[in-house]
């Protein structure tokens, strides 16, 4: 029986410059001052077991993200100490990263990444809903092309087809769904070099976009 | 100057590598108001590391004033580190100051601007960071309102090819020393604010006479026609001929920061530190820091438990570095690493034991150090033959070398790193080749081992610096060898070493060229540096940045030859340009030691016999151990 203390977790600034490994050690470091009991990998460099559900870009903050940390083997001996961890967390854990709630889980399913189907996002920068509506108006059938660098190499890909839905809320705000995980996922950014192209966003605009990730979904599609 | 805290938008965050550098928040980082609860203004001090963040922050000495500053209520310290190009060309595109990484204010708004001098080719990094901090670059153009600009660090036992540029530096340890000038600057700003028509020369002027403190502009300097020193002498009465070094002499009651910063980003020294003792009883000649930082002073291993388990339950660091400069000169060595691994073993925490000695190398050391994880072996025999270890006084034998190897292969290690110097004073190409048949010794023991008692491989590295004289060592006297020569004999090595199981590194000639120009310099050489800053020279010491030839240039034109500077062998009586910075240990001794050195007789480590270096005037240390 392998035991998890289930994280929801929020990331605001200035943590959310941190990369997804500066998140890893974070919370690695976090953990042990928290005097969590975490289990380690085996081998000739034991690290703390974390497992994070979905890593989010520099630059993106983040409302309600989950991380397992695997705890050792007598922690299943013990009442559940979730509240109590939890508590010992947030007292150790560096400005604009705060723990909302633990859980112990059973890890009995699979990983927490595997799970992840879709996000939730909350763009906010100025001209955001009108270059949304004029992307509105580009035919159903239309590519929404955009330049996405992997490896070096700038790759031309569709992101029509993750884009769950979208609203707008205010003249500056755009909420979106879309499809993420390790199959399938849609950066943000990609979304708004397309709205920058085919809406008439500002460049300045979306690259001073505030960029959030407000929720994960997991198991099913929203 | 404006105090509103810089907001770094966005958009540039999003556009520079690892924008973590620039927005602190680090854990243990501390964010103070600008005034105390008593409602006076904290004195405001910027310590500042000339190069990019990771390296500056695995920089000892800024976690110790970090510390030292902040514990003091009406203080607040922050940082500042060289923007790497990307972020500079952002800052300076949108007009952004350089600012303290914990309130974000703007440096030129802070009482203090401390720099640490690490190594000499920072110099211009300090120029851009004062100049994007649009502070006036030297103590001659700054007004009553701008920062006190403050140098410390190992450079500054020669600081006056920069002396233009600060308005005083500190020399030696500066943990006490800082308190002091803290004080009196607060007695010269009541509410602890500075008044409009603060006196910038009367303070320093009552600076010079703190015990440590060297003002540059309080002492005046002149040549001869050859452009050799006259004479170095104060410019006022009161204050010392030769500033004397500042020590701690208490180790085990020294400043020592028990919840150090803890950077969310990678950097190069990731881990928590432990600083085992000051100085080294060794005395090799080439070396700058085992003659400044004398006596050695150490720790007991009490006090380092002590703070090694505060230190891991305030960062949740999973790995303890020892700090010093040999590490196995601990005298409590085993009892101290016998100790750490019973507490922090359980907590999978890894002890690193870098500076090993080959003649105390052994596998109940490695094993320690490797409980949790194998690191890689380094070593440093620093020269090819006897006669030349001899010469520098490195006092280890092959015989070390080959044991040590030997051991290393049973234990499962399948090469090491091994250091060597080229250019060394007296060294021909019979020493060059000492280096290549080391490592073909090697190779005979490594493969005169039975199949099942060594690994399965041999990977050997060789690394070659370029010898360069520095300020306060028996070889200050010295000049450097040749560029053409040092490439020569790395071409001797890197032939020798084609298809061999051995890596051949060598560092370049050229920088270390101009490090030595600008470590036996004089004050004629602050133009120079600031010309090659306006030329666009940043990070010299990065060696895809670094360009030679505007270095030769902006020399030409001031009409120095960096030869004079660089090459040249100095007569016994000619004034240094240093003569009037003491870091305790003698001329007389240097002298000596520089004799014996051509002589090649050694000199035995501190501990064997005293030398009368001259460090025991200090009153304590390793002197008064026995």
């Amino acid at each position: 029986m392998t035991l998890s203390l289930r994280l929801a977790y929020a990331r605001r600034e200035p943590a959310i410059w941190l990369a997804h490994l500066d998140m890893m050690r974070t919370f690695e470091r976090s953990v042990r001052r928290a005097g969590i009991p975490v289990a380690y990998s085996g081998g000739y460099n034991p690290r703390p077991q974390l497992a994070f559900a979905l890593p989010v870009g520099v630059g993106i903050a983040t409302e309600a993200d989950w991380l397992d940390v695997r705890l050792d083997e007598a922690a299943a001996d013990h009442d559940d100490q979730s509240a109590l961890w939890c508590a010992q967390l947030n007292r150790h854990l560096p400005p604009g990263l705060a723990v909302h709630s633990a859980s112990r889980v059973l890890d009995t399913g699979p990983s927490l990444m595997s799970r992840v189907q879709a996000a939730d996002y909350r763009l906010q920068t100025p001209g955001l809903a009108a270059a949304a509506d004029q992307l509105r108006q580009t035919a159903e059938d239309s590519p929404w092309i955009a330049d996405k660098n992997s490896k070096g190499r700038l790759v031309k890909t569709d992101i029509r087809p993750l884009v769950l839905r979208w609203q707008t809320e205010a003249a500056d705000t755009l909420l979106v769904t879309a499809l993420a995980g390790s199959r399938q996922n849609l950066r943000p950014d990609l979304l708004l070099q397309v709205l920058t192209a085919r809406g008439g966003l500002d460049e300045l605009a979306a690259a001073d976009c505030q960029v959030t990730r407000t929720r994960l979904w997991l198991d099913t599609l929203p | 100057m404006s105090e509103q805290p810089v907001q770094v938008p966005r958009h540039l965050l999003r556009q520079v590598e690892k924008p973590a550098r620039y927005v602190g928040g680090e854990w243990n980082s501390v964010v103070k108001e600008h005034r105390a609860a008593d409602g006076t203004w904290r004195t405001r001090f910027a310590f500042c590391f000339p190069d990019i963040y990771e390296i500056g922050m695995s920089n000892v000495a800024l976690h110790i004033l970090y510390h030292v500053l902040n514990s003091r209520d009406d203080t607040a310290c922050e940082r500042a580190f060289a923007p790497w190009t990307d972020m500079e060309a952002g800052m300076r595109r949108l007009g952004l100051p350089l600012y303290g990484l914990e309130s974000k204010t703007p440096l030129a708004a802070f009482d203090m601007v401390g720099f640490t001098l690490q190594y000499e080719l920072a110099c211009t990094n300090v120029l851009n960071m004062l100049d994007l901090a649009r502070i006036p670059l030297t103590t001659a153009e700054r007004g009553p309102a701008d920062p006190l600009v403050i140098a410390g660090g190992p450079v500054v036992f020669n600081l006056e090819p920069m002396a233009d540029f600060f308005d005083l530096a500190i020399i030696g340890e500066a943990e006490d020393l800082v308190g002091e000038l803290i004080d009196l600057y607060r007695s010269s700003c009541p509410d602890g604010q500075r008044p409009p028509d603060w006196d910038r020369n009367s303070f320093l002027a009552r600076a010079a006479r703190i015990e440590g403190v060297y003002v540059p502009s309080l002492y005046a300097v002149d040549y001869q026609p050859d452009g050799t020193l006259r004479q170095i002498a104060p410019r006022v009465p009161g204050i010392p001929a030769q500033v004397e070094k500042r020590i701690v002499l208490n180790m085990d009651a020294a400043a020592w920061p028990d919840k150090p910063l803890v950077p969310s980003t990678e950097i190069v020294h990731d881990r928590m530190f432990l600083e085992l003792f000051r100085g080294c009883p060794r005395g090799c000649r080439f070396c700058q820091a085992g003659m400044i930082y004398r006596p050695m002073r150490e720790k007991k291993a009490v006090t380092l438990v002590g703070q090694a388990s505060r230190a891991e339950a305030a960062t949740g660091y999973d790995e303890i570095g020892m700090l010093s400069l040999s590490t196995s000169d601990y005298r409590e060595l085993g009892s101290l690493t016998d100790c750490l691994l019973s507490e922090l073993t359980p907590h999978h925490t890894n002890l690193s034991l870098p500076s090993l000695r080959l003649d105390s190398f052994t596998l109940d050391l490695m094993d320690k150090a490797s409980r949790t994880r194998k690191s890689g072996l380094t070593f440093a025999p620093e020269a090819g033959t006897q006669r030349l270890r001899d010469v520098i006084n490195k006092n280890i034998t092959e015989e070390d070398l080959f044991r040590a190897m030997e051991l290393a292969f049973q234990g499962g290690w399948n090469g090491a790193k091994l250091y060597f110097m080229l250019g060394l004073p007296t060294e021909t190409d019979a020493d060059v080749a000492g280096i290549a048949a080391l490592l073909d010794k090697i190779e005979a023991i490594y493969r005169a081992l039975p199949r099942e008692k060594r690994p399965r491989s041999l990977a050997m590295t060789v690394s070659t610096a370029v010898f360069i004289p520095k300020p306060h060592t028996p070889f200050q006297w010295c000049g450097q060898l040749d560029l053409e020569t040092i490439q020569r004999r790395q071409q001797i090595l890197r032939e020798h070493f084609r298809n061999r199981p051995v890596k051949y590194q060598w560092h370049d000639g050229k920088t270390s060229f101009l490090e030595a120009v600008l470590a036996l310099g004089d004050r004629r050489l602050g133009p120079v540096i600031r010309a090659a800053w306006q030329r666009g020279r940043t990070f010299d010491a990065w060696d895809d940045h670094f360009d030679l030839a505007v270095w030769l240039d902006c020399l030409q034109v001031a009409g120095l030859d960096p030869d004079f500077y660089a090459r040249r062998s100095r007569p016994a009586d000619e004034i240094l340009p240093w003569a009037h910075i003491d870091c305790g240990v003698s001329a007389s001794f240097l002298r000596d030691e520089y004799e014996k050195a051509l002589a090649g007789e050694t000199t035995p480590e501190c501990r064997l016999a005293c030398s009368a270096c001259g460090a025991a005037s200090f009153g304590g240390g390793i002197c008064f151990d026995a």
